[in-house]
């Protein structure tokens, strides 16, 4: 797609024990700029749906959640 | 029915359950502290509140006997602080790791298999020492409405024997403040693809009430099917001979096709194992800490806080607490120390 968000970084947590997926994003969301992209790889569907609802606290916002595969997402974070 | 089979039934159930509900103790009592979110936990109480009016329910109508599992305040309480930390390491609890098996996840494997042969050897194998430690059994002789199960007279305490009033006066009040909090503590949004906090603490509970039914003896557990499950199968391998696998192996044998036919229907199976090799080490050691501590302290967090907090039985509210406390230590350790 040409309007893609191009991501800053990227967190691969595919394969990851609970709960170091929703760890990792909200300890990379804290050490990013506002306006920069986090990219994160999930395989997980607890974490597909706690992250979106945890990342507020650490002042990011879901702007996509994409299906890449079997039981396999991309999220894109933004950080406000 | 034969009671095995009764037990797969009730297992494959209760694993449909859990992964549908994605319910998994570790997380419900972590988050709390981790990220404020009580989603999870609110599923928990609410299974919670309806095992405590169903299980008074069903021994009212004489189907049942109340079964409170052994108080031994030691076992209790270091078993439950054991239980609590491991589980955080393990990445899940008892039954936890157990219906991931049947996601695919290789590490709950791993973590099931340390956990199983650990409490096997607590109870009853080379580790059994550990029990002779922590003591006997507290008992009493009260028996208020001939609710509770006696063994030669001796009555597992609970908080309505303890005090011998009517049970059913402890079960309201508890029943009570559960749906209290449940009200009035505002639940974390969160978008859901299998069952909500409301429908899956409703199945929970259900299907905790037809287990205790159909076991009669106590309703569901982990810990104990797993020891069955090892046990038997290493000291019986003469296949020849009637194998002496109970309703509670079975359960866990079903909870794990329970959970893999729902994963496979939801598109949500599939085989994961972490990058980094420490982490198989990790939920080996999270697996161990927890044998310890639900071998010794006569349950996990299903035979101690889904099953035995809805009996109010003092046993469980320790382990409960304990349990608490060591999970919200390594949670500090391994997430939130910087």
């Amino acid at each position: 797609m040409s309007n893609e968000v191009k991501p800053t970084y990227t967190l691969d947590e595919r394969g990851e024990v609970c709960p170091v997926p929703d760890v990792d994003t909200r300890r990379k969301l804290k050490e990013m700029k506002s306006g920069e992209v986090l990219e994160v790889l999930i395989d997980y569907a607890l974490s597909k749906e706690r992250i979106p609802a945890g990342v507020k606290d650490v002042g990011g916002e879901v702007i996509s959640i994409e299906e890449i595969g079997p039981s396999e997402w991309r999220l894109l974070i933004k950080k406000l | 029915m034969d009671p095995r089979w009764q037990g797969l039934l009730v297992g494959i159930l209760f694993g449909i359950v859990l992964q549908r509900g994605r319910i998994c103790f570790n997380s419900a009592i972590r988050d709390v502290k981790m990220t404020k979110d009580n989603y999870l936990m609110k599923m928990a109480l609410v299974a919670i509140l309806v095992e405590t009016i169903g299980f008074q329910l069903a021994a009212q109508l004489g189907w049942i006997k109340l079964n409170p599992l052994p108080l031994i305040p030691l076992a209790q309480i270091i078993g439950g602080f054991l239980f609590g930390m491991g589980m955080v390491l393990a990445g899940g609890c008892a039954s936890g790791i157990t219906y991931r098996i049947g996601e695919g996840y290789v590490t709950a494997f791993v973590a099931a298999v340390f956990f199983g042969v650990t409490a096997s050897a607590v109870r009853g194998g080379p580790l059994s020492f550990i029990n002779n430690w922590l003591g006997k059994p507290i008992t009493t002789t009260n028996n208020p409405n001939g609710f509770y199960a006696a063994k030669d007279g001796a009555v597992n305490l609970t908080i309505a024997n303890l005090l011998n009033i009517n049970p059913w006066i402890i079960a309201i009040i508890f029943a009570i403040l559960l749906l209290i909090i449940v009200i009035y503590w505002k639940t974390t949004e969160r978008k859901v693809s299998g069952l909500n906090w409301i429908t899956g603490g409703i199945s929970l509970g259900i299907v905790g009430i037809i287990a205790y039914l159909s076991q009669k003896t106590y309703p569901l557990g982990i810990t104990g099917g797993w020891v069955n499950l090892f046990r038997t199968t290493t000291a019986n391998l003469d296949l020849t001979q009637p194998i002496p696998y109970n309703w509670m192996g079975m359960e866990i044998v079903g909870v794990i096709i329970g959970a893999f036919v729902a994963a496979l229907i939801a598109k949500e199976f599939r085989f994961r194992a972490p990058k980094d090799p420490k982490t198989f080490a990790q939920v080996a050691l999270g697996g161990i800490l927890m044998g310890i501590g639900a071998g010794s302290a006569g349950g996990c967090n299903i035979g101690h806080i889904l099953s035995g907090l809805p009996h109010l039985a003092i046993s469980s509210i320790i382990f409960t607490i304990f349990a608490v406390l060591g999970n919200w230590l390594m949670v500090w350790y391994l997430f939130e120390r910087r």
